[in-house]
């Protein structure tokens, strides 16, 4: 998938653990991403920052001279970026007050790797898709910016619906995301009722974005979970 | 509480019961006493037969051998007295010398009412005259004057009854407002062994009849309290306690599968070596769950664990939890198979979704963890007001004693006897405690695709 404009991003590792950090650090390299900084402190992440300008920051939440709570707020200050925290506290009051303060995940520890690295990724894409406002499918190419997609030269708008619900699936793209995730796309919360509706604007996407509606290859259907969005791969399907 | 009213009116009962009884007894008693004392009617009787028995045999007057007898006997003595002469024309032997033999009219209404000389005296009327009987002294006790006002006797049956009546309403009152008073004082006792069976802490005035009863309570009331006390600060000490030793771990195991999933993803080792960071990854992620499930059993547990109720989808719900596990499951050896009617899109119930979420988590990972490959169908099922949440698997399945203790024995976590037996997964405790906090219930057996079958009932919403 095309996003290698992600792994130039600058993250912030904070963790009093030097060997966690070295091992998330290891980890994210692995992935692919270069622009990596780590801090033991708050004071330390504190003064990283100003000369880093990380675009997304792992904090833990207890740090030897304040909480990675404070150090959310105090980093959010001088720039909004991303924040996930990476921690043991793993309490709902925790998570809420992460969540509350404005993070954007929330994970607690011990973590597979792999699920580490589709949060940030995800998170990245979420934050930082504006810069990569062409997605290529299999026979078109979402420009959500425009809210349009290109077929055979021809570009045709999206309405504010299928481009919210194509969002979700491009967020989760390879990934299955359930009728009742879209339908919170693209409705809000508490979307009892609107399956039907889904379903008819999934046509009409798949008439935009495929060549064959009728057999779809980047919209799939999966049957009675919901939908995946496949990105074009090049060399393979 | 509705057993003292009903107490009183038993009491009540008793004693009405115990009144009516006691007349009763009464009136036989006087009627048996009565009925003896029926021959002590005779005298007029004999008085009159006498008067018969006397016969004029043309000399003098005779009387007949058998009364003579029966005079005899009683030790009564008797004379005639001429009606024109008030002259004693005929006499006993026995005759008491005290006795006049010549009367007047005064003495004659006076020996009919009364005694002569201190003799009971009764009298019969004969042609001739008046036969008068006379007993011993002391045998009888003669009612001088007996007349009482016509209206008395006319009205006594009213009478009496209305006596009785208002005997009966008055023992009933004395009795009503003597239990009335008890009741005032055994109320706030039972109030309070009420509210003691109900856990909360008791306060009861200590005076009146009952004082040391209440006093007694007052004093379990405290003893309770102190022992909840302890019992809570024990279950919170142990809650924190796990809480804090999964919180130490989880960043060192952390590093273990961190390095570990590198190690079995790095092409550079031999393939043994690669192997062997699998199985370390897949032990950290059992570790991962165990601390996981410990720390919300043991919060489920002692009731630490805020429940945060709010009208869902079930549907949606356990479709996440099944799109969750297709996502991660890379390699498609656990394929999660969704088996719900397309026609059922929402089943509402009022639920803690991140519990409903960790519950059926649970459960798929409950059959991924016991099949090293199998398929895995989960569906919800709506009805007469319930969802169901099934997940069963084509795995090994379970052996009717595992299933056996599966439903019987408790987990070590929340048993007090020994722990050898009980070492079924923390997972399905917590599916339990999950259920049993949202009114639901959990059946496990035999899956119809020869696996392992987990059925989750909870009440629904209706809309």
């Amino acid at each position: 998938m095309d996003f290698e404009y992600l792994k130039q991003k600058r993250i912030l590792l904070v963790d009093d653990e030097r060997e966690l950090l070295d091992m998330v650090s290891s980890i994210l390299k692995e992935d692919g991403f270069s622009n990596i900084k780590t801090a033991e402190t708050v004071r330390e992440a504190a003064a990283v920052s100003e000369t880093f300008h990380p675009e997304l920051a792992i904090l833990d939440v207890m740090l030897p001279d304040g909480s990675g709570f404070e150090l959310m707020e105090r980093l959010k200050r001088s720039a909004d970026y991303p924040v996930l925290f990476l921690t043991a506290r793993g309490e709902d009051d925790d998570k809420f007050r992460g969540f509350g303060l404005g993070a954007d995940d929330y994970m607690v520890k011990p973590f597979l790797p792999k699920e580490l690295l589709f949060r940030v990724n995800a998170i990245l894409r979420r934050c930082y898709k504006g810069e990569n406002p062409l997605v290529i499918l299999e026979n078109s190419v979402i420009d959500f910016d425009r809210a349009e997609v290109i077929k055979n030269g021809e570009h045709i708008p999206l309405t504010a619906k299928e481009h919210d619900i194509l969002a979700a699936l491009y967020r989760n793209a390879g990934r299955i995301i359930t009728i009742d995730a879209l339908c919170s796309a693209a409705w809000g919360d508490n979307p009892f009722g609107y399956e039907n509706s889904l379903m008819a604007h999934i046509r009409r996407i798949r008439e935009k974005i495929e060549e064959i509606p009728s057999r779809p290859v980047s919209l799939i259907t999966v049957k009675g979970l919901g939908y995946k969005l496949l990105l074009h791969t090049p060399g393979g399907k | 509480m509705k057993s003292v009213p009903k107490l009183i009116r038993r009491f009540i009962g008793i004693m009405l019961l115990s009144a009516v009884l006691i007349i009763g007894l009464n009136l036989i008693l006087l009627a048996v006493y009565s009925l003896n004392q029926m021959p002590n009617r005779h005298p007029w009787q004999t008085a009159g037969e006498v008067a018969d028995h006397l016969h004029w045999d043309g000399h003098e007057y005779v009387l007949s051998s058998e009364t003579a007898l029966e005079l005899k006997t009683s030790g009564a003595w008797a004379v005639l007295i001429d009606n024109k002469t008030m002259q004693v024309i005929w006499q006993t032997d026995d005759l008491p010398q005290t006795v006049p033999v010549s009367y007047c009219a005064s003495d004659i209404a006076g020996i009919t009412r009364g005694y002569i000389d201190g003799y009971p005296t009764f009298t019969g009327e004969s042609e001739k005259g008046l036969v008068v009987l006379g007993y011993p002294k002391d045998s009888f006790w003669k009612h001088m004057w007996p007349s009482w006002d016509y209206r008395l006797i006319a009205s006594l049956p009213r009478t009496i009854l209305t006596v009785l009546a208002m005997n009966t309403v008055l023992v009933f009152m004395i009795y009503f407002f003597a239990n009335t008073r008890l009741f005032g004082s055994v109320k706030p006792i039972i109030n309070g062994i009420q509210a003691l069976s109900a856990g909360e802490a008791v306060h009861i005035k200590e005076k009146g009849l009952l004082s040391e009863l209440a006093a007694n309570i007052n004093r379990t009331s405290e003893i309770l309290q102190s022992k909840d006390k302890m019992l809570e600060k024990k279950e919170t000490a142990r809650a924190n306690w796990i809480a804090g030793v999964s919180h130490d771990i989880r960043t060192p195991l952390s590093m273990v599968m961190g390095y570990a999933c590198q190690l079995e993803s790095d092409r550079r080792l031999p393939k043994d070596s690669c192997q062997k960071a699998s199985v370390i990854v897949k032990q950290s992620e059992r570790m991962r769950n165990l601390i996981s499930d410990l720390n919300l059993a043991s919060r489920l547990e002692y009731n630490m664990q805020p429940l945060h109720p709010e009208k869902q989808n079930v549907v949606a719900i356990v479709r996440q939890v099944a799109v969750d596990f297709i996502n991660m499951d890379i390699e498609g050896s656990h394929p999660v198979v969704w088996e719900t009617d397309e026609a059922l899109t929402v089943c509402t119930a009022n639920v803690d979704r991140d519990l409903i979420r960790r519950a059926v988590s649970n459960l798929i990972q409950n059959c991924i963890s016991h099949n090293n490959a199998c398929r895995i169908h989960v569906g919800v099922t709506a009805e007469n007001g319930t969802c169901t949440i099934t997940v069963a698997d084509d795995g090994k399945g379970v052996s009717d004693e595992q299933l056996e203790k599966l439903n019987s024995s408790p987990h070590y976590m929340v048993c007090d006897e020994n722990t050898a037996q009980q070492r079924h997964g923390l997972g399905l405790l917590i599916v339990r405690q999950i259920t049993a906090a949202h009114n639901g219930n959990v059946s496990m057996g035999r899956s119809r695709y020869g696996g392992f079958e987990a059925a989750l009932t909870l009440p629904a919403d209706n809309i």
